[in-house]
């Protein structure tokens, strides 16, 4: 363990505050309140940006809050949940979601594990294989939607194209407008965008962990398998938690792909809980039961993230 | 021997495996670069070109006129920077006091941050835009970098506590034995060792605030701080969806973060070998 | 320009002159020495394409001339998301001084008190004569003018002319004889078919006319929900038979949207599509027009026809900048900016004044706008339908074309679906 010198030689500690702003904010990390001095710009900055517009959004899904219907807004408690257990659209849009979440995160993040682990290597070649590799998440989501749209049309696609010459298609298919290949077809284009993210977090905890351990283990005689089970995977575990949580919020609750190229369609074959509740606010100017559906979401992937993190046992260590 | 076939085995599969990535992310914007450089009449055409006959600049020279490209790219930069700088510095200290120390209701609290996070962004613009009026932050760059933060600060504090908590803390108690206070412990040693993780955070953040679109459209307006991805959308147009300056503005707008990527990449390596030290 | 001014003039004496009611001398003085009306408003609107930007910046480079006081801040909305702009800013009480208007959108955003009444302006603006009765029925609710009209949108529909004359067909009038030159003109082997069906984003409009050309009114008079399940179950069948039965559609027809259709049509995979005036510039720019294709009439339903005319109005958001806001919104109007717009866009004008210059009337492609113009009706405009339409009609017409739904269980829930959103 080797440190530079300047570090030794700090005259520490000294009971008067220094007026070094950087020698006094080391005094204050002796303090006994440090953890909360670390925390508390944070906590102060959600507290003002975010608090205020999650309990009015919550208020809403008890409220009658329809634009264009004024006279009847106000208090309706439950109203809205009742109207949700009845509701066909949204028992749909609960199953799509499921099926967008589960199928999207999973694929993404074995597709993006195994990116990282083969780019882990290094080297020149892996090094470039890296940047090309984060080039789908760079794209604008307005370029890369449109972009497939026109690669998957059923006129120009290329997609489509090279499928009939490689004899997997008879002729273009329209694959957006088949509800059986949908749903299939935008979770491909969430795949690609979605995949570089656990690449690039994947990879950096990777590289964070000792070559020492794989060495020492290789000395005991450890193949590559159980090197990865026994040193890689619980090494990488935290931030495996954090990247699975963080993405699977971020498929719940991003419609901008489905409302780009299909908008839930053809019937309700991708409808999702994100594009239902923002039609049902932008388009059927319905605040109250929008908040409704919000809310669901929002408890759902509550349950979903306490208990994976008390799983994963993640927060407590 | 049968070590050196292993090896090689290994080594063979990780490369097949970047092939395939690659050409799976590259395929698309391969196309995209392909589109760009084609006259409308060839991308709306019954016969697919599959290399472009006539090559044009058209596309990159009409969206460079009609969007007000550096006006937007400037935008976006200014916005993306202060998101980031919020984000990371008060993100990183957050996580770092999350993932060392032991206080009631640490649990609680992270999970609150988390569930921020998870609130739809659909009820969050009407009451996020009252606010921004009350505080005179509408049509601002730092408004909406503001707004960012709401979903942005929640994935710093959980991905740097990821990577703090990868690494020991044994190594701070030997830097505190050694005299340092904590927060050149910190400073030295968790910092040159959460280089990597810090830089995939930032890059992470970057990338979501610069691409942002529906924050950006309800937040600003066209003069003074509209963002890049708004322009973009623009060019979509109701009557009209000019295939090849889409493409051009996609090919244009990822430019920049590859240049800030190759800036980053070094300080990436330069933090690998920083992290060297450790052992 | 010394005309217009000298315009104003003669209007500030008539209305002046009548005492116009709320309007003291004082709130008009400032129109009288235009130059002196100081003012800043901004502008919201979902122009897009490069043309409409074109014409939209001769429009405002016309009015920095007439009125240099007054400076308009443009701010530009994808039309996918302006509604979701436009409610957010009536919400968080963040108005423009104006807005565009598209008819349709018409009743919600007066429902939610998004538009503030000009029709004092209106009528007493001069130039109001010129714009036929139904121009105005367009932008009233509950007896107040909510905008002034800047263009329209005519139906119409484009036909492939160099098909229609291999095969020895006349452009259909009536749906029997659509249906008949659809049926010729398919030929899959081909990769041909007979309609571009906009099923997908923006196809909702289509059913609803449907119902409406087979005769069911969707709302009585007293505007309540009126479909009658038979007609509506007829029509929807119909329409619906074209692909699933007959198939003279592409097979993509549940995701096409307008580009899809357009670039059917441009790429020749389809012999008709239905649209409106607005889209003749991007057609002429890839078919040759007479040769490759004509427009016309849309064909007629067995009780009514299949023509709506969308008028675009500018209208009022709040009340800050009124003067100058009116200004701006009735300039739209006027005679010179109306044939600027129209030469950069091709949009046709809403004003029958300049419907009546020989720009239009001497070309031969605005005959079927000019003969869509007397039959036209309007749009439905009744709070909740782009909802209803958008979120009820399109995907349960989407069902019955990929097997998921019958035509009778689809009409059904368009019926319950509307008494709900009208509740």
């Amino acid at each position: 363990m080797s440190f530079p010198e300047s570090t030794i030689s700090d005259p520490i500690p000294t009971r008067r505050f220094s007026l070094n702003p950087f020698t006094f904010l080391g005094q204050i990390s002796e303090g006994r309140y440090w953890a909360y001095y670390l925390i508390i710009p944070s906590l102060l900055l959600v507290a003002l940006v975010i608090l205020y517009p999650v309990i009015s959004g919550i208020g809403l899904s008890f409220q009658e809050m329809r634009l264009t219907r004024p006279a009847k807004n106000g208090f309706i408690g439950l109203q809205h949940y009742q109207d949700l257990l009845t509701d066909q659209i949204f028992r749909t849009a609960v199953l799509n979601t499921l099926e967008w979440v589960v199928v999207g995160v999973v694929s993404q993040f074995l597709v993006g594990l195994i990116t990282a682990l083969a780019l882990n290597k290094g080297g020149i070649v892996m090094k470039a294989a890296g940047v090309i590799v984060l080039l789908p998440w760079i794209l604008p989501s307005v370029v890369a939607g449109n972009i497939w749209a026109l690669m998957l049309d059923s006129r120009l696609g290329v997609i489509n194209d090279l499928f009939v010459k490689i004899g997997l298609l008879d002729q273009y298919k329209a694959w957006f407008a088949d509800p059986n290949t949908a749903l299939p077809a935008t979770m491909l284009i969430s795949l690609w965008r979605g995949f570089p993210f656990f690449t690039l977090l994947l990879l950096a905890g990777l590289q964070a962990i000792d070559d020492d351990l794989y060495e020492a283990s290789a000395v005991d005689g450890a193949n590559r398998w159980s090197q990865f089970w026994h040193i890689t995977l619980p090494l990488l575990r935290p931030v495996i938690v954090a990247t699975v949580v963080l993405r699977v919020i971020g498929l719940v609750n991003s419609p901008d792909l489905l409302l780009l190229l299909t908008n839930g369609g053809p019937g309700y074959a991708t409808q999702v809980l994100s594009l239902y509740a923002f039609q049902k606010a932008y388009s059927d100017f319905d605040f109250g039961y929008s908040g409704a559906i919000s809310v669901v979401m929002f408890l759902i992937l509550m349950v979903f993230t306490v208990i994976y993190v008390r799983v994963s046992r993640v927060a407590q260590e | 021997m049968s070590q050196r076939n292993a090896n090689r085995f290994w080594s063979t599969l990780a490369y097949l495996v970047i092939l395939g990535v690659v050409v799976f992310s590259v395929g698309p914007i391969l196309w995209t670069i392909i589109t760009s450089l084609k006259p409308e009449q060839d991308i709306v055409t019954s016969e697919l070109q599959y290399l472009p006959r006539n090559i044009t600049l058209d596309n990159y020279v009409a969206i460079w006129n009609r969007s007000g490209y550096p006006r937007l790219i400037g935008n976006s930069t200014i916005v993306t920077v202060i998101t980031l700088v919020i984000c990371m510095l008060v993100g990183t200290l957050a996580a770092y006091g999350f993932s060392r120390y032991q206080f009631r209701g640490r649990t609680q609290l992270l999970l609150v941050y988390l569930v921020i996070r998870m609130f739809p962004v659909v009820l969050m613009i009407v009451p996020l835009w009252i606010m921004m009026r009350g505080f005179g932050l509408l049509n601002t760059h730092f408004g909406l970098a503001l707004a960012y933060t709401t979903f942005l600060l929640p994935i710093c504090i959980w991905m740097m506590k990821g990577f703090f908590d990868a690494i020991p803390p044994e190594l701070e108690d030997a830097a505190r034995i050694d005299g340092c206070t904590r927060l050149s412990a910190l400073f030295r040693v968790v910092m040159p060792l959460a280089r990597g993780g810090l830089v995939a955070t930032a890059v992470f953040i970057g990338i979501a605030a610069w691409n942002e679109y529906l924050f950006a459209l309800m937040f600003t307006n066209s003069q003074n701080s509209q963002t890049w991805p708004v322009g973009l959308a623009l060019m979509v147009g109701e009557f009209q969806l000019p295939w090849g300056a889409l493409s051009a503005g996609g090919v244009i707008s990822v430019i920049p973060v590859i240049i800030l990527f190759g800036i980053v990449q070094q300080s990436l390596v330069r933090g690998l070998t920083a992290g060297a030290v450790k052992g | 320009m010394t005309t217009h001014r000298g315009m104003s003039r003669r209007n500030f004496l008539k209305a002046s002159g009548l005492g116009a009611a709320g309007l003291t001398l004082a709130n008009y003085l400032p129109a009288l020495a235009q130059s002196d009306l100081q003012a800043t408003i901004n502008y919201w609107h979902h122009f897009t394409s490069e043309t409409e930007f074109k014409g939209m910046e001769r429009v405002m480079a016309m009015f920095a001339e007439k009125y240099p006081g007054i400076s308009v801040v443009q701010e530009n909305i994808p039309n996918a998301d302006f509604m979701a702009k436009f409610t957010s800013g009536v919400l968080a009480g963040e108005r423009a001084d104006t807005t565009m208007i598209s008819v349709s959108r018409l009743a919600d955003m007066v429902a939610m008190d998004g538009l503030v009444p000009i029709t004092e302006q209106v009528n007493n603006w001069d130039l109001k004569q010129y714009f036929p009765d139904n121009r105005w029925e367009g932008i009233t609710v509950d007896g107040e003018i909510y905008g002034v009209p800047a263009f329209t949108f005519v139906d119409w529909a484009y036909y492939r002319t160099d098909w229609f004359e291999e095969a020895g067909l006349e452009p259909p009038t009536t749906l029997d004889e659509f249906l008949d030159a659809a049926i010729k003109l398919t030929d899959p082997a081909k990769g041909r078919y007979g309609f571009g069906m906009r099923a997908g984003g923006g196809g909702q409009d289509f059913i609803v006319y449907m119902i409406e050309a087979f005769g069911s009114p969707i709302l009585n008079e007293s505007g309540e929900p009126a479909i009658d399940r038979d007609i509506a179950i007829e029509a929807v069948k119909w329409y619906a038979d074209l692909y699933t039965v007959h198939k003279v559609v592409p097979e993509s027809a549940p995701n096409d949207s307008y580009r899809q259709i357009m670039e059917g049509f441009k790429t020749g995979q389809t012999a008709m599509v239905w649209h409106h005036t607005g889209s003749l510039t991007e057609i002429a720019a890839a078919l040759e027009p007479g040769t490759q294709f004509m427009s016309t009439v849309r064909p007629t339903g067995p009780v009514n026809n299949l023509t709506r005319l969308s008028y675009l109005y500018n209208g009022l958001m709040k009340e800050d900048n009124a003067e100058a806001a009116w200004d701006w919104v009735s300039f739209w109007g006027e005679l010179d900016p109306t044939i600027a717009f129209l030469e950069e866009t091709g949009y046709f004008p809403a004003s029958s004044q300049v419907a009546e210059d020989e720009r239009i009337t001497g070309n031969e492609l605005y005959a079927a706008a000019v003969e869509a113009l007397a039959i036209g009706g309007q749009p439905p405009n009744f709070v909740g339908y782009s909802g209803w339409s958008t979120n009820i009609v399109l995907p349960e017409f989407q069902k019955i074309l990929v097997g998921e739904a019958t035509v009778e269980e689809a009409v059904d829930n368009m019926i319950a679906g509307l008494a709900d959103s009208m509740e």
